[in-house]
């Protein structure tokens, strides 16, 4: 873009800074939501809400929308074997919750668990307000993404009805292994004795697998990530009220806006940019 | 929704399904179970949705008269459809008209209202709410227009058949799926035109004039009357006085060390807001000044919390938080759009790959233990540093140490 001189300025706005919510202020990232966050009216109507927890040290949020239990899109049934895999997987995990009135647990909320990501430059929110641009920074940057571990424990069980065999396996291994050997034994289960085959499979997966963590394989690195894993399952959850832009949550949203007009200093200038570039 | 005894229960989520299909896949014939949809019309709470069952021309047509109305192209030719079998009786369908709610133009898409609420049997016909950046680009203009235009028409429906526009699922159900947009390319000409026809300010008319000649030469243009659309209207809605929560949320991405600010050290005068006038002189004196050393450190933080996430920067509380004026943003008539900064930094501001998903700005406060949401950010923005303004100061340092060894010789002098 060649900007001549004579381009004439339409309007300026000024621009405020403010850090007063510092390291508070996050962005969250729905990749797979392509509309807005709020629980479906049904589920409104109902009184349910969306609520969300946290764990400090794990840096991890969740969000847990209900969902739209209407007949049209909701299967019932289906829900009870879900839920019952997500109990399951929340007792394993220690964040068990206890289920009111005593009856089958269904899978009524979907879990969006965060991920965080590292952010790229420096971000910054803006807002105009009243003719001035208001800046704040952004400290995180999360993903959320349905939690989907209940289908894990779901497959567990599964390969477990099914053949006896598999049972040690699917134990050792990490659970999404299950689900990538299920396909490899396939194959052979249309030659003649399917059962024999299988368990053969399962034997090469298991030595693979001493290999790995057993011998020397568990790298550290492997046993760092291990060790956060379980450092995070060990973590309490902590609840966290949920507000949407519509309810109180304004006051906070008033406060994001700088207050005073005080010019402020700035101790760097264009260069540092370029000069901060490692390699330069 | 359906709190009957469990057997029963079986059954009519068969049966419901049924007919569920029969709606959504336009091949599959229809069973006639009318007893689930009876037994729907006890649990509807909302008086209005039992009250409308001769409410038969559901099909397309609703929703185009509300003056409001998203309009997803429904309408234009409404697929008159003679209600037959379980149909004509679904209170489900009955009263949608009136349930198609469009989303309010305010910034944030509010959770449904209680009147939405109440109408949550006649869901199954309203669309899913859309993102704020998606009702906005809809709000720009004339796409409702061209949707309708394309509208495509279909033979009449067979008996107990009813036809979908794939473009249209999402019209189907507040859970419905999105449908793959058509290309966008189509809508942007005319939707631009629009705007210049609406004309809201007389500044912003003649920008979009000017763009809208330009349009055919290059995307950068638009997206360059974009950014201006967004900071110029919305400084016509301010000085209106029309502060409601028309905040939109932008997200902006700096060049990393963002620039570091401070408190002046002597008496904190309360400049006025037109940082045009003293700019300059702040950028002459700077030697002059020293900072609050923990203020600087805790924008040294921020900057590498955000390089490294795995650093908690909630370490370092700000002692006294940042809070003032640090630059102007400037608007062109070219389209341009500028920040400028103290010490001369000047910045571009440019459109930024905009994402197609949900991102929302949030406040986390982990000693009260609220998640409060802001708001869905609207658009991104990069923000990089003028190129000639960069060279220029970086041109204006390699002089500058032909110079200091100099004024160090003469302070040794002395």
């Amino acid at each position: 873009m060649n900007l001549d001189d004579n381009d004439e300025l339409v309007s300026v706005l000024p621009i405020h800074y403010s850090d007063t919510l510092f390291p508070n202020v996050h962005i969250h990232q729905f990749p797979l939501l392509t509309r807005p966050l709020q629980a479906p009216p049904s589920a409104v109507l109902s009184g349910k809400r969306i609520t969300a927890r946290y764990k400090a040290e794990a840096r991890r949020l969740e969000i847990h929308v209900p969902v739209d239990t209407r007949p049209e899109v909701y299967n019932a049934e289906k829900s009870k074997t879900l839920g019952a895999g997500r109990a399951e997987d929340d007792r394993e995990k220690n964040q068990e919750k206890p289920f009111r009135d005593g009856e089958d647990p269904r899978l009524s909320q979907v879990r969006l668990r965060s991920e965080q990501i590292p952010q790229r430059g420096a971000q910054v929110l803006g807002i105009v307000r009243d003719g001035k641009l208001h800046l704040h920074p952004i400290s995180e940057t999360h993903q959320f993404r349905p939690t989907l571990t209940h289908l894990d424990v779901l497959s567990r069980k599964n390969r477990r009805t099914r053949g006896g065999g598999s049972d040690s396996d699917s134990d050792d291994g990490p659970p999404p292994d299950p689900d990538e050997v299920a396909p490899a034994a396939a194959p052979p289960k249309e030659k003649k004795f399917p059962t024999d085959l299988r368990e053969v499979h399962v034997t090469a997966r298991k030595t693979d697998d001493q290999n790995g963590p057993g011998q020397g394989g568990l790298s550290a690195v492997r046993r760092d990530m291990l060790h956060i894993i379980r450092a995070e399952e060990d973590e309490k959850w902590q609840d966290l009220e949920f507000s949407d832009p519509t309810d109180q949550s304004s006051t906070v949203f008033e406060s994001i806006f700088s207050q005073s007009n005080e010019l402020l200093e700035c101790s760097t200038n264009i260069s540092t940019f370029i000069k901060s570039i490692k390699g330069l | 929704m359906e709190p009957n005894t469990s057997t029963a229960k079986a059954i009519g989520s068969l049966a419901k399904k049924q007919s569920d299909l029969s709606r959504q896949g336009p091949s599959k014939l229809k069973f006639v179970p009318t007893l689930p949809q009876r037994r729907k019309k006890e649990d509807e709470p909302a008086p209005a949705a039992a009250s409308t069952p001769s409410d038969r021309g559901r099909g397309r047509g609703r929703g185009r008269g509300e003056g409001r109305g998203r309009g997803r192209g429904r309408g234009a030719p409404p697929v008159q459809m003679t209600a037959s079998g379980p149909f004509a009786m679904g209170p489900a369908m009955a009263g949608s008209s009136t349930a198609r709610r469009a989303a309010p133009r305010s910034n944030f898409v509010p959770v449904p209202t209680d009147a939405a609420a109440a109408a949550a049997g006649a869901l199954s016909h309203s669309a899913p709410p859309a993102l704020r950046k998606d009702i906005s680009a809809l709000k720009a203009g004339g796409s409702i227009k061209i949707e309708e235009e394309e509208e495509e028409l279909y033979s009449d429906p067979d008996e107990g058949v009813e036809i979908v526009d794939m473009e249209n699922v999402r019209q189907m159900d507040w859970m419905a799926p999105e449908s793959l947009r058509k290309e966008r390319q189509s809508k942007r000409t005319p939707k631009i035109k629009e705007e210049v026809e609406n004309g809201e300010d007389a500044v912003i008319d003649a920008v979009d004039e000017k763009n809208a000649l330009n349009l055919s030469d290059s995307e950068e243009e638009e997206e360059l009357e974009d950014i201006i659309e967004d900071f110029a209207i919305q400084n016509t809605i301010a000085t209106d006085g029309e502060v409601t929560h028309e905040d939109r949320l932008y997200f902006f991405q700096f060049p990393s060390p963002f620039p570091k600010f401070a408190y002046k050290n002597d008496s904190p005068v309360a400049s006025s807001s037109n940082a045009m006038d003293v700019d300059p002189t702040a950028a002459g004196v700077p030697k002059k000044v020293s900072f609050a050393p923990d203020a600087k450190a805790d924008v040294a933080t921020a900057v590498s919390g955000s390089r490294t996430p795995s650093t908690v920067p909630s370490e370092v509380e700000p002692a006294q938080p940042l809070d003032g004026v640090i630059g102007q943003l400037e608007v062109y008539r070219s389209g341009a759009v500028k920040i400028r900064l103290a010490n001369g930094i000047l910045l571009d501001v440019a459109a930024a790959t905009q994402p197609s998903f949900l991102q929302q700005a949030v406040v986390l406060d982990t000693q009260t233990k609220q998640l409060n949401v802001l708001g869905e950010v609207n658009k991104q923005f990069v923000v990089s540093p003028n190129v000639d303004a960069l060279l220029s100061a970086l041109e204006e340092e390699d002089s500058k140490p032909a110079e200091l060894p100099l004024a160090d010789g003469l302070i040794r002098m002395e």
